[in-house]
Order: C-alpha cells, then sequence, then structure tokens
C-alpha cells in the first residue's frame, strides 16, 4: 500500500520537491502551527500513497527544509497534515506560511507504524507535547480500521490545557465509546477537568496490560525515558514498545550522512522503531 | 580488452592535448605548493610523479552543486498568488579524469553504494559519474601514510578505472580497462607495448610486494561497536584532533554533504555542499540538542563508519582506499591506521584486571 | 644535563597535580611530529621537543578550561598563552607553563620545496644547523637557515614569554625587531595583481577550516560565522567570493590578537599562504597603536579598549 518508489517523482530526482499548496492553518498552540497541504492535482493526491508513521521534508524555498511526520492518516486523502514546533530557522519562516501559500513536499520518507502486526492487539497511546503529532495519524488509521484492533486508549499530556495541540478533536476523542482517552496536564490549572500529573505516572494509574498489547509512545525524550520505565514495571516486553526518532536530516534518502546511529540511518530504517530496535542500536541519541 | 600499449614521456603532451580535444580533461596540476586536480589547457606542465594533494573527487562530486533553482512569480491573473518553480540543475560534461592514482578512483566505488541505490538514485552524481572517464597511474612505491593494500586495494588496482598506466623507463604502458577506456587508445601517438606489458605488470607486482603484509582491519567491524559506549577511549585517541575538516574533505570516500538554500529575490539556489562529520554542526539540532557534541564522539563516527558501519551494511567493504591523505595532511598527524589498530588491541580495563 | 631531559624531569615532578601535559612526540614518520598528551610518568618519556615540534600547544587550551593543563610551549606559543590570559579565556592558574629556549621550526612546505615530495622520509637527524633526512634510501641535508619557518626568522621572543618551569638557559633572539618588510612588499604591488594573487590561492581553498581551528586565538570554535545561517554572511558555494570573505572576517578578528604562530598557514593542507592576511592587520596595529599581541600579561589589546583620544589616529584633522 505505500508508494512504490520507483514510480514516485522521488525516484528519479529524490532532492526535488513537489509543489503544495497550503489550504488551511490551524494555529495549535503559542508554538505549533499545523498545516494542510494538497499536492499538484486531485489525481496526485488520490495516486499519493504513504502509510502511518511515514514522514515528509516540507521546504520553504530560499530557507531550506525540515522533516515532519504526515499526521493525517492514509485513510483520508483530501489533504496531508503536517504540524510544526517552531524551534530553528526552516520552523520559523514555516510558521510565517498561510493559505494559498505555496510549499515544496518530499514524502512519502522514512518507515512506518508496524500497523500490520499489530492487528488484533489492544492498542495503548502515550503521547507528550508535540509527540502527539505522530500517534495522531496512527490512532485515526485504527480508528477508520476500527475492527481490526484491540482495545484502543490514548494517553495524551501536556505541559498545560494551552498547550494541547489537536484540541479541536479532543471532545470527539473523549466521546468516542470505541476508545478510551486520558488528557493530563504537568500544574493544575483553572477551569482543567482531566488528569492533573505527569505521563508515567498517570500511565501507572492506567495500568494498561501488557497481554497481547502494544504500547505506541512519543514525546520529549525526558517524558519517553520514564515511560519507559513506567512500562517495564506493567510488564511491557522491548518489543511490545514502539517509538519514534528524531535526528537531524538533510536528504531524506539514507545518503547525506549525518542522522546514522552506527548502521542506522533515522531517515530510512526509522522514524519508527521498536524499543528492541533501539537497544540493538548504539547509545547516540 | 583491447590489446597493450605504449607512450613514451614526450609525446605525453600532445596525447593529452588530442584528448581534451575530444572531452574536458582534469590533471593534477601544481598550484603554489599544492597538486591539485584542475582543468587541463594545453601544453601545461601535469605532475604526474607524485600524488595530489587532494583527490580527483571534486570533478564527479563537487563542493558545491545546485540541486535546483526556484523562481517565485506573481501569478497575473491573481496578484496575491505568487507560485513557485523548480529547475533541477544537472548537466554533466564529459570529462577524463588523467593522472589519477587507483586509490583516487577507488574512492568512487565507495560512493557508488550510496549514490546508486537499490531505493533512492543520486541523479546527480550518477549523471557526472556516467560522463567522467579515468586514466590512472599505478605507483610504484608506497608513501610511509600509505596503506591500500590493507583496504582491499592495490598500488596497481585498475578497479573503477577506464585506463591503466603504469611507468616504466621514459613513458606508460596504457592498458585499456573499460571499452569506454579503449576508445581512449585510438591514437597515433600510442605504439604498441610488445614486451613493456610485462614489465609493466611486474612493476606493479614488486610495488604491492614492497609494501608488506597488508594488515587485516575486518576484526575492527565489530570491535569499534564493542568500544562505542567507551568514551574514555574515544577522549583518549581524539585528544590532539582539532575538529577541522581536512581529513573528510581530502578523503576519497567521504560522501557526506549538506544541502542550504540561497535566497536572492524571488529567486535562488538549493546548494548542496559537501559537510563534514568532524564539524559541531553536522549533527546538531534545531532544540540545540546535538547527539554529537564532542570532537571524541564526531571521530568515533568517522573512524566507525569507515571501519564498521559502512562494512556491516556493505558487504564488509571498508569505506577508506587508504591513500592516507587524512594522515598526512592532518595538521596535527592524526593517524586513523593507529586508532583502528589500537581499537582492535584495546580490552576494556575489567578484562585486563582479570588477565592480571 | 640536556634541555629535553631537564624538561622531562620538570613535567614528571609536576604530572601528579595536573591532569595533562602537552608537548610533542614522534608522529607517523620521522619527519613528523604530533601533538603528546602525558597523563602517565611513562607518556613523558616520548616527549621531543627540537625543530619539527611546529604545533602551537596553546591552541587545546579553550578546549579543556575545567581541566589543570601542563603546557610544553616555544616562544610564540607562550604568546598564545599570555593573549588568552588577557583576554579571560583561559584560567592562568589552570595551567602550567614549560617553557624552554626555542632555536626555530622547520616549515615542511620549504623542506618540500627543496627536496621534493616528503612522503617517504625514513629518518631524520636534527642539529643546531642542520636536517639530515634519509629518504628513499637517499640522503638529504638542508640547513636549518633554509627551511626555517619564516615566523622564527623574524622572531624576537624565542623564550617562553610566561612561564612556570624553564628548562636550559634562555637564548638570544633570532631579530631584534619586525620590519614587515614582507607585507610592504606585497603592498608595493598593484591593486589588481594582489587581488589576482587572493584570487588565484584562495580558489584551491577546500573550506576545511583547518586554519581556523588550528588557531589558538579562534574562540568561537562551534559557533563561528562560516557555518552560521544567523548571521548568513557566508554561503557554502564553493566559491573564491565566500572563501576569501571567511578569512577577511579571520584576519579582522585576529587584529592586535594574532600572535602570528603561523598554525592557519602552517594547518592549510593546500599550502594557501594566509598569515600574510594577519600580519597585514598587526603592522596596522604596531603602526597606530604600537602594540604586540601576546607579548605583556598586563597589557589591555588595543580592540579591547578604547581611549578617547588615540594618539595615532587624527581623528580631527580629516
Amino acid at each position: 500500500m505505500t508508494e512504490n518508489p520507483k514510480q514516485s517523482p522521488l525516484a528519479a530526482n529524490p532532492y526535488l520537491p513537489e509543489i503544495g499548496t497550503v489550504v488551511e492553518t490551524i494555529q495549535e498552540t503559542h508554538n505549533i502551527k499545523t498545516f494542510r497541504i494538497v499536492l499538484g492535482s486531485e489525481e496526485r493526491m488520490q495516486n499519493f500513497h504513504y502509510e502511518p508513521g511515514q514522514v515528509g521534508q516540507l521546504s520553504v524555498f530560499g530557507i531550506g527544509e525540515s522533516t515532519f511526520v504526515i499526521n493525517s492518516p492514509p485513510t483520508r486523502k483530501e489533504y496531508l497534515q503536517f504540524s510544526v514546533m517552531r524551534a530553528g530557522e526552516v520552523t520559523t519562516k514555516l510558521h510565517s506560511l498561510s493559505k494559498g501559500d505555496r510549499i515544496g513536499v518530499r514524502a512519502p520518507l522514512g518507515n512506518a507504524f508496524p500497523y500490520e502486526s499489530m492487528k488484533g492487539k489492544d492498542i495503548i497511546f502515550i503521547g507528550g507535547g508535540i509527540g502527539m503529532a505522530p500517534l495522531r495519524t496512527l490512532l485515526l488509521f485504527m480508528l477508520d480500521n476500527r475492527k481490526d484492533y484491540g482495545k484502543i486508549r490514548l494517553l495524551y499530556g501536556a505541559r498545560s490545557p494551552q498547550d494541547m495541540a489537536f484540541s479541536y478533536e479532543l471532545p470527539d476523542w473523549l466521546e468516542r465509546k470505541d476508545m478510551e482517552t486520558v488528557l493530563t496536564i504537568d500544574r493544575e490549572a483553572e477551569g482543567w477537568e482531566h488528569k492533573v500529573g505527569l505521563i508515567p505516572n498517570v500511565l501507572l494509574d492506567m495500568a494498561p496490560k501488557p497481554r497481547k498489547a502494544v504500547a505506541v509512545t512519543c514525546g520529549p525524550p525526558i517524558m519517553i525515558k520514564f515511560t519507559l520505565q513506567a512500562l517495564k514495571k506493567l510488564g511491557f516486553k522491548d518489543n511490545q514498545i514502539i517509538t519514534t526518532l528524531e535526528k537531524r536530516m538533510k536528504c531524506g534518502v539514507g545518503i547525506c550522512g549525518r542522522c546514522n546511529i552506527g548502521t542506522k540511518y533515522v531517515c530510512v530504517d526509522g522514524p519508527v522503531f521498536s524499543y528492541e530496535q533501539l537497544r540493538e542500536l548504539p547509545n547516540e541519541l | 580488452m583491447a590489446e597493450a600499449k605504449y607512450i613514451s614521456n614526450d609525446k605525453l603532451t600532445a596525447w593529452l592535448d588530442e584528448l581534451a580535444g575530444k572531452m574536458r580533461v582534469i590533471a593534477p596540476t601544481r598550484q603554489g605548493d599544492a597538486v591539485v586536480f584542475a582543468p587541463y589547457a594545453s601544453g601545461q606542465s601535469v605532475e604526474l610523479a607524485q600524488e595530489a594533494t587532494a583527490p580527483p573527487k571534486s570533478v564527479v562530486f563537487p563542493a558545491s552543486e545546485d540541486l535546483l533553482r526556484y523562481d517565485y512569480r506573481k501569478n497575473p491573473e491573481n496578484l496575491g498568488q505568487v507560485d513557485v518553480e523548480l529547475l533541477p540543475t544537472i548537466s554533466p560534461e564529459p570529462t577524463l579524469v588523467f593522472g589519477s592514482r587507483p586509490c583516487g578512483v577507488r574512492g568512487f566505488l565507495i560512493f557508488d553504494r550510496v549514490y546508486d541505490g537499490a531505493t533512492y538514485k543520486d541523479p546527480y552524481y550518477l549523471a557526472r559519474r556516467e560522463a567522467t572517464l579515468f586514466a590512472t597511474i599505478a605507483c610504484g612505491q608506497a608513501e610511509n601514510a600509505c596503506f591500500c593494500h590493507s583496504v582491499g586495494s592495490a598500488p596497481g588496482d585498475a578497479t573503477g578505472s577506464d585506463l591503466l598506466l603504469t611507468p616504466i623507463a621514459d613513458g606508460f604502458v596504457v592498458e585499456a580497462v573499460s571499452d569506454k577506456g579503449a576508445q581512449c587508445l585510438e591514437s597515433s601517438l600510442l605504439e604498441a607495448a610488445g614486451g613493456k606489458a610485462d614489465e609493466a605488470k611486474a612493476f606493479r607486482e614488486k610495488a604491492l610486494q614492497e609494501m608488506g603484509e597488508p594488515q587485516d582491519f575486518g576484526p575492527a567491524q565489530q570491535k569499534l561497536l564493542e568500544l562505542f559506549d567507551d568514551m574514555g577511549f574515544w577522549e583518549d585517541v581524539s585528544a590532539k584532533c582539532i575538529s577541522c575538516g581536512a581529513c573528510t574533505y581530502l578523503c576519497p570516500t567521504c560522501y557526506c554533504f549538506n544541502i542550504t538554500d540561497e535566497n536572492a529575490g524571488l529567486t535562488g539556489r538549493r546548494v548542496r555542499s559537501w559537510d563534514n562529520c568532524m564539524s559541531f554542526q553536522f549533527t546538531l539540532e534545531a532544540s540545540g540538542h546535538n547527539p554529537r557534541p564532542t570532537k571524541a564522539h564526531r571521530l568515533k563516527n568517522r573512524v566507525g563508519h569507515k571501519f564498521s558501519y559502512y562494512p556491516n551494511l556493505h558487504d564488509g567493504i571498508i569505506a577508506c582506499c587508504g591513500c592516507g591523505r587524512c594522515i598526512k595532511s592532518c595538521p596535527v598527524s592524526v593517524d586513523i591506521r593507529e586508532i583502528v589498530t589500537k581499537a582492535m588491541a584495546h580490552q576494556p580495563p575489567a578484562v585486563e584486571e582479570a588477565a592480571k | 644535563m640536556t634541555i629535553l631531559t631537564q624538561l622531562k624531569e620538570q613535567i614528571t615532578a609536576q604530572l601528579p597535580k595536573l591532569d595533562m601535559v602537552i608537548g610533542w612526540e614522534q608522529g607517523y614518520d620521522a619527519l613528523h611530529a604530533t601533538p603528546l598528551f602525558m597523563r602517565a610518568a611513562e607518556d613523558v618519556e616520548r616527549l621531543q621537543i627540537g625543530p619539527l615540534s611546529v604545533h602551537n600547544t596553546a591552541t587545546y587550551l579553550t578546549g579543556l578550561r575545567n581541566k589543570k593543563v601542563g603546557l610544553v610551549v616555544k616562544g610564540c606559543d607562550s604568546r598564545a598563552v599570555v593573549q588568552l590570559q588577557q583576554e579571560g579565556l583561559i584560567d592562568r592558574e589552570n595551567v602550567v607553563v614549560f617553557g624552554f629556549p626555542c632555536d626555530g621550526v622547520a616549515d615542511l612546505t620549504k623542506v618540500r620545496r627543496l627536496i621534493g615530495d616528503v612522503g617517504r622520509v625514513e629518518e631524520v637527524e636534527t642539529t643546531p644547523t642542520e636536517l639530515r633526512l634519509r629518504v628513499d634510501g637517499r640522503e638529504e641535508q638542508v640547513a636549518m637557515s633554509d627551511v626555517m619557518a619564516d615566523k622564527c626568522r623574524r622572531c624576537q621572543y624565542p623564550n617562553a614569554l610566561v612561564h612556570d618551569h624553564f628548562a636550559g638557559k634562555p637564548r638570544e633572539p633570532h631579530a631584534t625587531s619586525d620590519d614587515y618588510t614582507d607585507v610592504q612588499e606585497f603592498e608595493s604591488q598593484s591593486l589588481e595583481t594582489r587581488f589576482e594573487h587572493w584570487k588565484s590561492e584562495m580558489s584551491r581553498c577546500i573550506r576545511c577550516y583547518a586554519c581556523r581551528n588550528a588557531c589558538p586565538m579562534c574562540v568561537c570554535r562551534d559557533h563561528c560565522i562560516a557555518q552560521s545561517r544567523d548571521p548568513h554572511w557566508v554561503t557554502q558555494d564553493d566559491m573564491v567570493r565566500e572563501k576569501w570573505m571567511f578569512q577577511v572576517i579571520h584576519a579582522m578578528h585576529l587584529a592586535g590578537r594574532c600572535v602570528e604562530c603561523g598554525e592557519c598557514q602552517r594547518a592549510c593542507p593546500v599550502d594557501i599562504p594566509i598569515l600574510a592576511l594577519k600580519r597585514k592587520m598587526n603592522k596596522e596595529i604596531k603602526e597606530v597603536f604600537n602594540y604586540d599581541a601576546g607579548v605583556d600579561p598586563q597589557a589591555i589589546p588595543p580592540l579591547l579598549s578604547f581611549q578617547v583620544e588615540e594618539e595615532n589616529i587624527n581623528e580631527r584633522g580629516w
């Protein structure tokens, strides 16, 4: 179901972006902005194949490129959604784009979540801050293929209510009967009706059962570190924990040489890794 | 393959002029106190007696090149709309690299496995690669920094070349290695080599023999991974390194690059340029986090990539051609052979204790 | 007792109190020395000094700020220590300086010019006046006076200007003044000639920044404008304009700071004579402020201070 790289425009020239158009922007938080982008034509959008977890390189010509997960699922192809946290030169410029602006897109790149082998299993999503973006694509994909998966639970945490991205979807996720959603923030805030506490602690309270389950987690390094500890405590094995990695990337196609951890190139062998795979890698995160 | 030919030294310039009439010829040229590969100008002297300071890497992989040009244009129908047009820029020129040593050409074989990958191919590199011929000169004598025979090559290695020139008295025996190379032999300036071909073969064998026993770097593939977390080892071997890019930029096999945009009004270029893993910026992330924050981390990656990660991914082939440029051009004489040898011999302190 | 023996004794005595002492040892062949980081007593045995000990050991200091570092220095290296101290870039109490009288170092580029490629040197013997080499089985003798680095020929400070230990007796300076005749000669050429010279020399620059990283005074290190996008003063294009721009920024940043150890030029793998740029700036500094960098630990470098009216800058009379 993934795009055959041989037929993709990237096969002829992996450095040449397609020109897309921003059709909608959403200011998610003070430093996260979401872009909904369509490529060339409706036909191109229909022919554009990718899998949940794959990434794209967004270009602002004259400034540069940066890598972001396609956080809309392949089951919903009206547009490709990317959520961008402002950090450096490219992301700052991206934040200035608005509806109608042209943007360069090189996608899909990288590997995907192992959504096939996750079929029939209970899924626990654990997302922190902007780390919710890669989880969103898999979550929505699974909701769109709901019968293929067991129990779906989501734990999403952010520093404060204002730091929660995808707020427009949270009411639906909280209301749905076919998934359980738990939201948490680090410190008490006025009007907040959900959990307060750090993600690993809330996770221990939720106590997901490891039997026939897979945990998918993404977030800042410190959160990942303690979430892993919590998952181990709950009995999850290394091959039941899946996460995504980020590295400085340039080419995105395994050539330019900077995103390697030992023999693995995060741009082509990742960004999705099981904790079992990560433990095999040299320690250079 | 075509019969071996011979050209005497006094006809070499005429032959080069002839070749330069057919394609761009790049040859080792003295510039100041350095010898670099530069476009050959009719009649100029070329430096064939010694290894060039820099290898011919830039002929196929330029120090910088435009990947694309972009133009922003206001849409005349709708002035609020700015369209962008992209023009990829691939323009190879038929080229002959004359006078490289085998190690300089061997570097491209290391490139090929990455730039001509199963999934992604680099069209800029491949177009130039296809358009470039190599007339390589066999080495007669290794320098102190040379170790090509320890990384799977030899002073007379013709792999990757189109023509192999072997210096014998007053001239060169010229042998075609590829069909394209054979076409370059169609010149009245060349004569049949006859018995000189055997002389050339003996010359190459002697050169290899004089290098002595090759060192076996094979065990480094596993050993370097085992040493990954031993930062004490890496801090020790990198102590004198000044973290510049001389080793990588002079290395025939170092292929890493950067991509940066250069804007000029409504138009601009996306530039690919050499980059190097010894630079702090190479892995610096926008958040400020850097997975390789010190020169010890960075030198570990350089050595690890060449002697462990690359061989691991590519049939055990070491991503080093043994030319020794990283050693002899290093401002502080860091010796990669010494580092790999130390790594292979290294025992963790606990093991040493137990051995006592 | 030879100077080297005395030096080794001094180092061995101090080593237990230090994290390391930096000197030189033989490198991958007899002609090439390499910096030696002495941590254990047996490391001291490998120490060598002499005409091949070319590297400026002070280059490592700013990267070792939290360590107790011993440094074996030539006169020019000691000037870098002084300058770093003046600028507050090192903590002098963390640095123990071992000085010795320096007879000058060899410029290997000059050796190459004289005897050709030096890739196969088998043995080197150094005497105060000569380098005796065995290359490819043949003997070569070159006079030190023919291969001595230019900086040594005009050196007024062959003995470490600051030191905590000194081996041997201080020697006479190699020169009593620097009249910058090399700069003057170059400047006597037309603008076009000079510009062509630099265009031609810079065209072979590979942008490896060995010049920058070998420089003891280049202290921006990981935050250099050469790779920065903000400010975006140079592009990554392989063009003389960009390479030259960097060299000019480098030279300007070193005005009145450069101790002329020549490491930038020595480190350049393609032998671009870039020390001339720093010499030019120092000549101006000398003329305007009568100042020599890295000589007096108590002095304030002229561009790190200002006077309302400078003696040699005629601000009113223009």
